[in-house]
């Protein structure tokens, strides 16, 4: 496969920050068994003005920065989101316009829990693939929202990714490969009109991320008859601390491997910007030349493989805009109590 | 509920005003809202001297205790402003976020 | 240019929940045509200054809404220019009189504002700022406030300065029997009141009020009094207004109102007179750096001394010239915000008739209103002058 090149990459993570010490504490939880359960110790919290729409522009504009690119070339905008702020009225075109794409584009939203953005991206990559564009948009943008007192409090969090995709070959890195793995399994949902979703407990564990997850990889690894070793780096799904990590063990790959991708460990589970966010953060330090193997996961459920090779002018191309670490050095800690104040939307 | 058609024709606008740097000329903290703002309360409006030579009067945001001082450089950033209410389109538009 | 006022009235202003803008009218009106001994057959026009009627209250066409309350087909008309709204109607009345087409004019003010809920109110009164101001939350305390955080910064000014307007114009206000508030205050309750925007407190604020104030002018010089004895009369010897910028964003200065300085320049041409000629003046304290920036804007304190002038009771009833807000002005007294501008007028003829009871100052023979719409968009001066 040849020419779907990622030419721009930007990432987005709102200021604020809870730790999970915080939460735990209001609910009467010992802060240090909860960190520990969850590998995580503080999550992003968007501010009450703050939403997929905004938190998007910000990824975008950083992602175009690193293209070199004007807005008005993009051709295709995807928007992956569990928190599109409409239900009807997409995402992708508030974007757009406020980037100023145009008008000579095609737009639409996607959902697929957090991988919904994956899916963008392999699509896109069939349009770039049979030549019907030339320069694609892809992002991943949730400010995710949880129950007070559900487990899932203590990681939902909130960031964007942004990916311009196109047929250039001096890219940031070229995706060479993709396979997916889908299956109907409700292990995580939200009705429509419902605020907070609802998970089946530890039926997201074993029959859900990780048959997903596993399934996906195998199939790609088989597909390009590579190694786990064969790779530098592995971005996994993050939906807590210790699945990445555990995944990455059971295929056959090293914590040094996965490291760089841990974007969890400061930000917490981003959901449709988890894995995207992750690869954003492995981008920033890899070298020129290196493989990334990839693999997101969307509850419902399925995932989505990527071999991924970064280009020789990535060192040049990353320093046209903020690097992830740069992006969550500002942080500002809620209390619980401003931490329900920003939860709600204006 | 918020015109659409108001909230459309003000697109235009607001890109114009985006991801531009400025210094504040002045600012105060609103302790007492107006209707629409109400949970919003307390928040920091601000009027800025863009690079442009444009002045705009919007909220500051992201923003610690020592940036409120007159001449504090500031950029535009896109957030919601208005109130949408439970129906209406949602309203996008400036505010200001400080800058070291 | 000389047009006579017959008469003028004000009901008392506050919260006064059992009284309807109908109410009020018909009080202000009826006494200020008791003043001037007419009926309202002798109206010919009716200028009505309001500005929250339609969107507190539903009601537009309030022209023929008060003809028809006070029973007349004179042609009637309302005029808008939010807190100057009064004083443009009195203006209006004035063009009116001096075109020749109609005699006798009636002016009246009136603003219903207790019937809603401060915040409702508050959102309302933002329609006389911009768009932007509005989208980003601002109050007219919060603009008045970036105002005087600009005039601090350039001046030096304080706020305890600021609080000295408060302190000075509820002492005015204890004198005025129509006022808000009746009882002075220190500077200590103004400095420890709840802060609204910063760094503006409750009592650097003027309230929400009800009220109303009718003024009846017209180009036919007045009868003698009884017993056909000569007694002091008063005629409006300038009517000026200017507009500036809708919007703080697009001034260049925010420490002065433009709009007041080009007013009052028009004014003291039109009138012949010089600051210095002011014996007695109400100025627009919808908030207590609106008074000082008047003062330097109406050019009788220099730029950036008015804070240290006032504090040092130079405007002060008593001990000052010119005294400024013997009503109180809207921060003591209250702020009907259509009825203010008219009120204006109407304090300044009871002070050059004589007839001001307890608040007189002894020998006024000019004076200045100062009325501001929004945060400076529109000035509205008129000058005074007595005569016998």
């Amino acid at each position: 496969m040849q020419n779907v090149n990622i030419l721009g990459y930007g990432v987005y993570v709102p200021r604020n920050r809870i730790a999970v010490s915080e939460i735990a504490k209001t609910w009467g939880k010992n802060p240090l068994d909860v960190e520990k359960s969850l590998g995580i110790t503080e999550k992003s919290v968007a501010s009450f003005d703050e939403d997929a729409v905004t938190l998007s522009y910000e990824a975008a504009s950083f992602a175009l920065k690193r293209a070199n690119l004007e807005a008005s070339e993009i051709e295709v905008c995807l928007v992956g989101s569990e928190s599109h702020p409409y239900a009807v009225n997409p995402t992708s075109t508030i974007v757009s316009e406020f980037l100023g794409v145009g008008r000579k584009y095609l737009a639409a939203d996607l959902e697929f829990a957090c991988k919904a953005a994956t899916a963008g991206i392999i699509a896109i990559a069939g349009l770039l693939l049979s030549g019907k564009i030339s320069y694609g948009l892809v992002i991943g943008s949730d400010t995710a929202q949880s129950k007070p007192h559900d487990v899932l409090e203590y990681t939902a969090a909130s960031a964007s990714a942004a990916f311009i995709l196109g047929k250039q070959e001096d890219g940031v890195a070229e995706i060479l490969d993709f396979a997916s793995y889908s299956s109907d399994t409700p292990d995580f949902w939200r009705r429509d009109g419902v605020r907070f979703p609802s998970h089946g407990g530890r039926f997201t564990g074993e029959p859900a991320y990780f048959t997903h997850v596993e399934g996906a990889a195998k199939l790609l690894l088989r597909k390009i008859k590579m190694k786990p070793q064969d790779f530098d780096y592995c971005v996994f799904h993050m939906p807590n601390g210790k699945f990445p990590k555990i995944v990455a063990k059971r295929l056959g790959f090293s914590a040094q491997q996965l490291a760089p991708s841990l974007i969890i460990e400061s930000i917490g589970n981003p959901y449709s910007a988890s894995s995207l966010s992750g690869l954003a953060a492995v981008l920033d330090i890899a070298k020129p030349n290196q493989s990334i193997f990839m693999v997101s996961y969307g509850s419902g459920a399925g995932s989505d493989a990527f071999f991924i090779k970064t280009g020789k002018t990535i060192g040049k191309k990353r320093a046209l805009a903020p690097l992830f670490s740069e992006i969550i050095a500002e942080k500002h800690y809620l209390s619980y109590v401003e931490y329900l104040k920003q939860g709600k939307k204006i | 509920m918020l015109s659409p058609v108001k909230i459309w024709r003000n697109q235009k606008k607001v890109r114009a005003l985006l991801g531009i740097e400025g210094k504040v000329i002045s600012f105060t903290k609103i302790h007492v809202p107006p209707a629409g703002f109400i949970d919003q309360a307390p928040y920091v409006v601000a009027l800025v001297k863009l690079k442009n030579g444009k002045g705009v009067v919007a909220q500051l945001v992201d923003y610690e205790d020592k940036h409120l001082n007159i001449g504090q450089k500031v950029k535009t950033v896109l957030r919601r402003t208005r109130d949408a209410g439970e129906e209406g389109v949602i309203p996008y538009g400036i505010k200001f976020k400080p800058v070291s | 240019m000389k047009v006579f006022i017959l008469g003028g009235a004000t009901t008392k202003f506050g919260e006064l929940w059992n009284l309807s803008p109908r109410d009020l009218v018909k009080e202000a009106v009826s006494e200020a045509l008791s003043d001037a001994g007419l009926t309202v057959k002798d109206i010919g026009a009716i200028f009505v200054g309001n500005m929250l009627s339609s969107s507190l209250g539903g009601q537009d066409h309030l022209g023929a809404f008060f003809a028809e309350e006070l029973g007349t087909n004179a042609a009637a008309v309302k005029i808008e220019g939010a807190c100057a709204s009064g004083g443009l109607a009195v203006h209006h009345g004035i063009l009116a009189v001096l075109s020749g087409i109609y005699e006798n004019v009636l002016v009246v003010g009136v603003e219903k504002m207790t019937d809603h809920k401060p915040e409702e109110v508050a959102k309302m009164l933002m329609g006389a700022g911009s768009d932007p101001e509005r989208e980003s939350g601002a109050t007219f305390p919060g603009l008045y406030a970036l105002i005087a955080r600009a005039h601090m910064k350039r001046y030096g000014t304080t706020e305890e300065q600021m609080a000295y307007v408060a302190v000075k114009n509820h002492f005015h206000a204890s004198l005025n029997s129509h006022a808000q508030f009746v009882s002075p205050i220190n500077l200590e309750k103004v400095m420890k009141s709840p802060v609204v925007a910063t760094p503006l407190k409750l009592l650097d604020c003027s309230p929400i009020t009800d009220g109303a104030a009718a003024l009846i002018i017209s180009n036919k010089r007045p009868k003698s009094g009884k017993k056909g004895k000569k007694h002091t009369q008063v005629s409006i010897v300038a009517s000026a207004v200017a507009t500036d910028t809708l919007g703080l964003a697009e001034r260049s200065d925010l420490t002065t109102l433009s709009s007041a300085v080009a007013a009052a320049k028009k004014a003291y041409d039109m009138a012949k007179v010089k600051p210095s000629d002011i014996d007695v003046a109400e100025v627009h304290d919808c908030f207590t750096i609106a008074e000082i920036i008047a003062m330097e804007d109406l050019g009788f304190f220099p730029r950036g001394s008015a804070a240290k002038a006032i504090w040092e009771g130079k405007t002060r009833f008593g001990s000052g010239r010119p005294v400024v807000n013997t009503s109180g002005g809207l921060k003591a007294s209250g702020h009907p915000v259509g009825a203010t501008g008219v009120k204006q007028v109407v304090e300044i003829y009871q002070q050059l008739k004589g007839v001001a009871g307890k608040k007189q100052v002894a020998g006024a023979k000019i004076g200045l209103t100062h009325n501001i719409g929004g945060s400076g968009a529109t000035a509205v001066i008129h000058i005074l002058k007595s005569f016998k």
